[in-house]
């Protein structure tokens, strides 16, 4: 029988929280991070809310602890911030000690950095410092910047799906294990905030001018938010080996797709029902045994009313609490799905339900509606929690609490 | 991992006559300069005309690659879909760019933003085919398509009936320019068929799509099987050299396709090779499609493709003086700029 896959560790950082920690509290304080950015540059500025991370990319990388060193962009120096706190939560100190895997998620890779110089890199009478970004043009440079400054040597790879990148690499990562090709692996994605893909999204018309409503009859799109998050994911036998903590279990998955529309999911939402309907088979449990569904929410009018038909159709009229944390962090993209996965952890490890910030009124397509109050002392034992994207790419993952 | 992978149906587009016909008459296909461009069939074959003008370049040969393999395996929807790309649409991503500068971040077309996502591609196919399972893309260099490869043997080892797996990689002008500013090709400008006589730093740059259907059963119309893959992720050349001992151990290996690209910075790993493989005939394929991110999938398709024919297009291959005995076992062996290392086993059906 393939091995169950624990998550023994997690780290994040998103404009909520420098670590795991900062999170539950701006969480359960209602604390959004929802404001104007001040790194950007763009004509959007005081106009588009976003979920910046407060510090400057200089500042990040002395938290990241590589100050001084050239080539690291916003996008990497988040990342490895996170996974450095994932690796100590795991209490791994030397992460040569056993092999191990990095499957990591992006969208746009260094397109932080790289805009702001590109049009000096295309011009052959610039020359200059900017040339160090040319190899950050890609999505596997950060991979293999985290990878290179923490000592990653084994297993390696990249995924973009867009919205669902990281939830898929948790996927990827879990699917290694249960193959038995590794025994760990941290699996999760970084993204910074860009003007590409600002404009891109503004473009779609997808972009709200205020903090982002899911859920709501009013809403009108999504906020766009820069973070990273990294889960440690380790085999049944090497938990019981090292005699590891575990704080919750991967127990279900699923990745599925629309085949509807490159940037629109199906009005019925086949694809969202699918992945959750899946997942939780998979993870051996049924639709009573769910008390938490952390959605996708992001807002925008097709995603809300297209998850919340899935979970209608998943769960009838027995729909448990369910929540969009994304007018706290902003749609963090290709970070999304392990920002969210950890807060199923959280939700878990700390018997709670976190609220969706922004809600006043129903969709009238639905006869459901979000949590709006912070639920506290709820037994939460197993949590949905869903990642859709672009390309009609749909995952959704059942993370559960441990239980032995 | 435990199972059987077999290549049940294929199609390439590269800088050679690769996507139809018979490949032993199709002449060497030689470029000027350091740049190979593929080409590209008629996408109205495949692609209906209102969609094809909306779609830039590497989505047509994409999505073209993909559904030629699909009819050439007999599928019409895949059990999953699952690809590599290092850069994705460079096309898309570069006017994108252009246009928040030109327009000033305002009224901006967002369909190159839409086909700039590494996974549009992916989503054109499902879309095309109605294929609501499994879907996924990996963007990591020269991992990308060979990632896409583990996922799939992952799939078929889970149970999914058979999984289109591809790669595809474009190369502008623009980023040719860029990649040259930091060296990765000659300064000398040379054509294709002369590769391996300038032996000197660089090489030169390239582009492709091949799709493979992998099912866990052998067919009629199987070219090959995938028996064994293994990534390196920056070795040593110990580590290297230790790494092919260990994949080759029991195998018979009849001829090597590798991936050297008369680059001197990273010539040393080939020589690893030599040293652990000599006496075994070695066939080049760089000077065919050129280097980029994903020519593992070119060298995958190339493979099976002489295994299945068991014919060497002589015309493909002037350096080749002595045809291996028997073509049944064959090791592809690939580095992209020396991080990432790729070892592929191919045998006959």
């Amino acid at each position: 029988m393939a091995e169950r896959v624990f998550i023994t560790g997690v780290g994040m950082i998103t404009a909520i929280g420098d670590d795991v920690a900062g999170n539950l509290h701006s969480l359960c304080s209602q604390q959004s991070g929802l404001g104007f950015t001040s790194h950007l540059d763009t004509i959007y500025k005081t106009i588009l809310p976003v979920a910046e991370v407060k510090y400057t990319t200089q500042q990040l990388s002395e938290m990241a602890g590589v100050a001084g060193i050239d080539g690291y962009t916003r996008t990497t120096l988040l990342g490895l911030i996170a996974v450095r706190e994932a690796l100590a939560q795991a209490g791994i100190t030397d992460v040569q000690q056993e092999p191990t895997g990095f499957i990591n998620a992006s969208t746009v890779g260094g397109m932080c950095d790289t805009e702001n110089v590109y049009f000096d890199i295309v011009d052959p009478e610039k020359t200059g410092d900017f040339l160090k970004f040319i190899d950050t043009l890609d999505c596997a440079d950060c991979t293999q910047r985290i990878a290179d400054t923490v000592g990653f040597t084994e297993h390696i790879a990249t995924i973009s799906t867009a919205c669902s990148s990281s939830a898929n690499a948790l996927m990827y990562g879990a699917r290694l294990i249960k193959a038995g090709l590794t025994r760990r692996v941290i699996c999760g994605g970084t993204e910074a905030l860009t003007r590409f893909t600002l404009n891109g999204f503004n473009s779609l018309k997808n972009i709200d001018k205020r903090p982002c409503r899911p859920f709501d009859q009013q809403r009108n799109g999504l906020n766009l938010g820069e973070g990273a998050a990294y889960l440690v994911l380790e085999s049944e036998s090497l938990v019981r080996e090292n005699n590891s903590k575990v704080i919750a279990e991967l127990s279900g998955y699923a990745n599925t797709n629309e085949a509807f529309h490159p940037t629109s999911p199906s009005p019925e939402g086949d694809g969202a029902f699918a992945a959750m309907r899946d997942a939780l088979a998979m993870s051996g449990h049924t639709i009573a045994d769910v008390q938490y569904v952390n959605v996708h929410g992001t807002a925008t009018l097709s995603n809300d009313v297209s998850e919340g038909k899935a979970l209608q159709r998943l769960f009838g009229t027995k729909v448990p609490p369910f929540s969009s944390t994304k007018p706290f962090t902003g749609h963090t993209l290709a970070a999304a799905g392990a920002i969210e996965a950890i807060y199923s952890v959280l939700a878990i490890q700390h018997q709670l339900v976190f609220p969706n910030l922004n809600f006043t009124e129903g969709m009238e397509e639905l006869y459901i509606t979000p949590e709006t109050q912070l639920k506290e002392g709820y037994p939460v034992h197993h949590v949905i929690s869903n990642s859709f994207g672009f390309g009609g790419n749909n995952a959704s993952l059942v993370i559960s609490k441990y239980e032995g | 991992m435990k199972g059987k992978y077999y290549i049940q149906g294929m199609a390439a587009i590269s800088p050679q006559h690769t996507f139809e016909g018979d490949l032993s008459v199709q002449p060497m296909v030689i470029s000027n300069g350091n740049m190979l461009s593929c080409v590209e069939p008629d996408y109205k074959a495949f692609i209906p005309g209102n969609s094809l003008r909306r779609m830039s370049r590497i989505l047509k040969m994409g999505l073209t690659t993909a559904l030629r393999c699909l009819q050439d395996s007999g599928i019409e929807t895949p059990g999953a879909i699952v690809t590599g790309t290092g850069k994705g649409s460079l096309q898309d991503t570069e006017k994108f760019i252009k246009e928040i500068r030109d327009y000033k971040e305002t009224a901006l077309n967002p369909t190159p933003f839409i086909q700039s996502t590494y996974n549009a591609v992916n989503g054109l196919i499902a879309l095309q085919q109605k294929c609501t399972q499994y879907n996924n893309t990996f963007v990591h260099r020269g991992f990308s398509f060979e990632n896409a490869l583990l996922d799939s043997m992952l799939l078929l080892h889970e149970g999914t009936a058979n999984v289109l797996a591809g790669a595809f990689e474009e190369i502008t002008a623009e980023h040719f320019y860029i990649k040259s500013r930091i060296g990765q090709w000659k300064s000398e400008h040379i054509s294709n068929d002369t590769l391996y006589k300038h032996f000197s730093p660089g090489t030169i740059s390239g582009e492709g799509a091949a799709f493979f259907i992998l099912g866990p059963s052998p067919t009629t119309n199987t070219y090959a099987e995938l028996a064994g893959l293994k990534m390196l992720y920056k070795p040593s050349p110990e580590k290297l050299a230790a790494s092919l001992q260990t994949f080759i151990s029991h195998e018979e290996i009849d001829m090597v396709l590798t991936g050297r690209n008369a680059d001197t910075n990273y010539d040393q790993y080939y020589q690893v090779v030599d040293q652990q493989l000599s006496g075994i005939p070695q066939l080049p394929f760089k000077h065919l499609c050129g280097e980029y991110d994903t020519a593992g999938a070119f060298a995958l398709w190339l493979g099976a493709q002489l295994l299945k024919t068991q014919q060497l297009p002589a015309q493909w291959f002037p350096m080749l003086q002595q045809p291996p005995a028997k073509l049944r076992n064959i090791l592809i062996y690939n580095n992209f700029f020396g991080e990432q290392h790729v070892f592929m086993l191919l045998k006959g059906i």
